[in-house]
């Protein structure tokens, strides 16, 4: 059976936190996906850019409605998820657009995947991967 | 670069729906699958469970709760997701448990829909593409 993991904080709490601190928590993380691969549990894992980055699309009428921030209504649900690789935002939203969801009223919110070597942190992946 | 698109619903409209609705919307999914796959822009995708099956896991010095139901407070954000194959939701739970922002926020648990356990095939994008 899969299982989604939603990991859910107060992004906030980042910018109190030297970079050492950060270094720790991703070596932490690096650990846990150490853990999973060697259990045979490991599917993927990603970390999101903060929700600042997000934009939301909708469709009304069959125009695109966009909307930045994360998604917030409480009236709709986390009904599934895609991770796609594109070459920037405009072709995340193309694809959002043509998702089934977004014609039968429903609301995708698209955010890009931190990238950990470009943020200047050996991605916690890379090291776990190479460690199996 | 990488994008996660986080899909949003009421999911209270499947009730409504008719079986041949429901593999026609799903087949629609498994299409669009297909097309990001051929154009490759596809890394991974997954429908979920409905949300009065989700556990919400704290650990809170050293204390660990579980919650029935989905992640509810607006002050915190999504931060990233794994997504684990277990042979149970208590391996998933204990997995939740092990996660660094666990002990600061909150994780989430939803399994994950398997469409061809449900009945539904890939013949379903078929129909899907020549509709």
């Amino acid at each position: 059976m899969r299982y989604m993991l939603l990991l859910i904080g107060d992004e906030d709490q980042w910018e109190n936190l030297s970079e050492e601190q950060v270094g720790e928590v991703l070596q932490a993380y690096e650990g846990y996906s150490r853990q999973l691969t060697e259990a045979g549990a490991f599917v993927s894992g990603e970390g999101l850019q903060p929700s600042s980055t997000s934009t939301q699309l909708r469709l009304v009428d069959g125009e695109r409605v966009l909307t930045d921030g994360p998604f917030a209504e409480t009236k709709e649900q986390l009904g599934g998820f895609y991770v796609l690789d594109c070459k920037d935002l405009d072709e995340a939203l193309d694809w959002a657009e043509k998702c089934p969801a977004a014609a039968a009223g429903g609301t995708i919110e698209v955010r890009p995947v931190m990238d950990y070597e470009e943020a200047g942190y050996e991605d916690p992946r890379d090291s776990a991967e190479a460690s199996r | 670069m990488r994008f996660l698109l986080a899909v949003y619903d009421d999911e209270r409209r499947w009730a409504s729906v008719g079986e041949e609705e429901a593999k026609a919307e799903v087949g629609a999914y498994f299409a669009l699958d297909d097309e990001a796959r051929e154009r490759g822009a596809f890394v991974e995708s997954g429908g979920l469970h409905p949300t009065d099956s989700a556990k919400t896991v704290r650990v809170r010095d050293g204390e660990q709760s579980v919650t029935d139901g989905p992640f509810a407070e607006t002050k915190e954000q999504l931060g990233g997701f794994y997504l684990l194959d277990c042979d149970s939701l208590d391996e998933a739970l204990e997995w939740a448990a092990k996660i660094p922002a666990v002990r600061t926020g909150s994780v989430e648990v939803r399994q994950l829909m398997d469409y061809e356990a449900a009945g539904v095939s890939n013949t379903a994008a078929e129909e899907a593409r020549s509709a």
